[in-house]
């Protein structure tokens, strides 16, 4: 489903990405661990198409080549990054965001958009399964909002839009167990055999909640490792010391 | 130096056919000669440096003025909620006095009112000695206005005249409270000045919400100067949306002079093309325990230019002030300018008072944070400054007035 191949990416002359070869299957979670400064985020920005980076090699998706697409095409085409950061926009209201994204999607895929009370139906469903309340919704996009609601956010969209590729980039980072319970929850009932996650992590406590189906250790932009989720444990216990030279 | 003979002898016809008493008559033609004195106001002048007005009013080395047969504001133009008029159809006020319980709305005609110093600003010397225009509302004490009133000033492309002077008076007596809405409609293709200066009184405990929307102005030059005097618990809450317009200089005096009273003053400024638009803002907090907020934001598209300039001032006696400014603008292409000069001025020492001002570009990670859920940049970029502008609107208390403005910024009503 997804196959990354000879994946470089640079910022300012400076090569972060150094020929990253990935591949992903479908209802396949993968997960990629790394050192602080292995390019795991410039990986993330690079799938999801952010601008401002030299980018080459190649990324299929299913058969389309994402290089080709710029960030909304993406987006449209399925795929979905999970912010480490939500941003925060001041006096855009989140219910409004959501329904644009949402009708975004669906209008790029040919589907009718959803008017106002259609949307709230759904929004409504949905956020309720990740204790969301519409006072949240109601809020500006982000703006104070704690750490964990950030991340549910980020789940319900993922939920709203449906994608069939999810990275996520960091996503326990800022959250407290509960927290953490109730985005993995969120997750894990978003897990389908048309869906696959590429989960990015600095630690393995995020992978006891989803369990990866492949754990990949990514140094000096390249994956020097590949197992099973008993990587992650081992990883847990000796670092990445014995990857660093 | 510039000549004015011209206006001179505009002015010489205008007091001759204009019935008034020796007083005003006198004022006016002191007013008129401190005009003289200084012309039209230059680029060196501090206070005026960053002013479009400065280019703008050199186009009217004289003026003339030409009745218009215009008598009625296109329907189509009128608000569409339960409102009471006042209607100015080329300059004349042209509906009927309103009187209800409580609520006095006429012809303006006690120009004296006005501004004691004189001398000091050009402009308004000028419109010291020309106005003839205008109206009054005054409310009540203990008198609630449920109804906004809206002044409508419409200029039909009948217009013919090239200057407008105005004198507007709005008097709150103890604990009356009123909201104010108004708007300009411009039909008319020709160049042309407007004077317009608003002087607002509040008692004690008087509220006053006034909300101004100045948009899509092609020709005229337009000077709005207001003043307004607080008395202790009165409230001021004014809003001006401006935009599109081609020159216009929106200056506005507050002082605070009763204990307890706020005033609460924000702004748009959303220009495209050569657009021009000046906020100047002074807030003098001359009595303790006395609060003012500031909030200006400004889109600046292709060749438009913004100025802000803000002030707060605290007497020495204005212990326990609470001042509050902050100005922010989003520069959309590398040709429109922004200039800042916020000031503090603070003889107290036990105040509370910041200032902040920015200017900028999109932020390119919120844009790409939107693109990243299907939104293309187009459509994110325009909810971005949708959002920039929609803050300034969430300062406005009352609610229908909130979604009016809302939906000039492109919101429908249930997004919001």
């Amino acid at each position: 489903m997804i196959e990354i191949k000879n994946l470089k990416t640079s910022v300012d002359d400076k090569e972060i990405l150094k020929g990253l070869n990935l591949s992903i299957g479908k209802g396949e979670v993968h997960a990629i661990m790394g050192p602080n400064g292995s390019g795991k985020s410039t990986l993330s920005y690079a799938l999801a198409g952010k601008e401002g980076y030299n980018v080459s090699g190649e990324i299929k998706f299913n058969k389309t080549n994402l290089l080709e697409l710029n960030a909304e095409q993406r987006a449209q085409e399925g795929v979905f990054l999970a912010f480490q950061y939500p941003i925060e926009i001041p006096g855009v209201f989140t219910n409004n965001f959501l329904r644009t994204s949402l009708n975004s999607v669906r209008k790029a895929n040919g589907k009718p958009e959803l008017n106002a009370i259609e949307f709230l139906k759904i929004v409504k469903e949905k956020s309720k399964e990740l204790n969301i309340d519409a006072e949240m919704l109601a809020r500006p996009l982000n703006v104070g909002f704690s750490g964990g609601e950030k991340k549910r956010n980020e789940i319900l969209q993922m939920s709203l839009l449906e994608p069939s590729f999810i990275i996520m980039d960091e996503t326990d980072s800022g959250l407290d167990i509960d927290a953490l319970k109730v985005v993995s929850n969120g997750v894990n009932s978003l897990r389908d055999p048309d869906r696959s996650f590429l989960i990015i992590t600095h630690y393995q406590r995020l992978l006891n909640y989803i369990k990866p189906d492949f754990v990949h250790v990514l140094s000096d932009g390249k994956i020097v490792k590949t197992g099973d989720w008993k990587l992650a444990l081992e990883l847990e216990n000796e670092g990445y010391g014995q990857f660093i030279n | 130096m510039e000549n004015y003979n011209d206006i001179k002898i505009n002015f010489e016809t205008f007091i001759q056919s204009f019935k008034t008493d020796d007083n005003d008559l006198e004022f006016r033609k002191k007013s008129f000669n401190h005009f003289l004195k200084s012309g039209f106001p230059k680029p060196k002048d501090e206070s005026w440096k960053y002013s479009p007005l400065v280019k703008d009013l050199k186009k009217f080395s004289s003026f003339n003025f030409k009745n218009s047969n215009t008598k009625e504001l296109p329907k189509n133009l009128l608000e569409n909620y339960d409102h009471y008029s006042i209607v100015f159809a080329d300059g004349v006020l042209i509906a009927n006095d309103i009187r209800e319980q409580g609520l006095v709305i006429k012809k303006n005609n006690s120009f004296l009112k006005s501004v004691k110093k004189e001398g000091v600003n050009p402009v308004l010397n000028l419109n010291n000695a020309f106005a003839d225009k205008g109206y009054l509302i005054e409310v009540e004490a203990d008198t609630i206005i449920s109804k906004p009133i809206v002044v409508y000033h419409y200029y039909s492309n009948n217009f013919s005249s090239s200057f407008v002077s105005a004198k507007n008076f709005i008097l709150l007596n103890e604990n009356a409270n009123i909201t104010v809405f108004e708007k300009v409609i411009y039909d008319s293709s020709i160049e042309f000045l407007i004077t317009a200066n608003t002087e607002i009184f509040l008692a004690k405990g008087a509220k006053l919400k006034k909300y101004d929307l100045n948009s899509d102005n092609k020709y005229s030059t337009i000077f709005n100067f207001v003043k307004a005097n607080l008395d202790s618990n009165s409230d001021l809450e004014y809003f001006t949306f401006s935009e599109d317009v081609n020159s216009c200089r929106d200056e506005t005096i507050v002082n605070l002079n009763g204990k307890n009273c706020y005033a609460s003053i924000n702004a748009i400024q959303l220009l495209h093309s050569n657009c021009n638009h000046e906020i100047k803002l002074q807030i003098n907090h001359n009595e303790e325990h006395t609060r003012s907020s500031q909030f200006v934001k400004s889109v600046l598209h292709d060749s438009a230019t913004a100025a802000f300039q803000g002030k707060i001032f605290v007497d020495s006696k204005a212990q326990k002030t609470d001042g509050y400014q902050l100005s922010k603008a989003l520069l959309l292409s590398d040709t429109a300018k922004f200039f800042s000069k916020p000031e503090l001025e603070i003889y107290a020492d036990d105040v509370k008072c910041s200032h902040g001002s920015s200017s900028g570009s999109i932020d390119k990670e919120s844009v790409f944070y939107l693109r990243s859920r299907g939104i293309n940049e187009q459509d994110a970029k325009q909810m971005m400054i949708k959002g920039f502008l929609a803050e300034v609107i969430e300062k406005i208390t009352d609610e229908k007035f909130k979604k009016i403005f809302s939906k000039k910024l492109g919101h429908n009503s249930d997004d919001v």
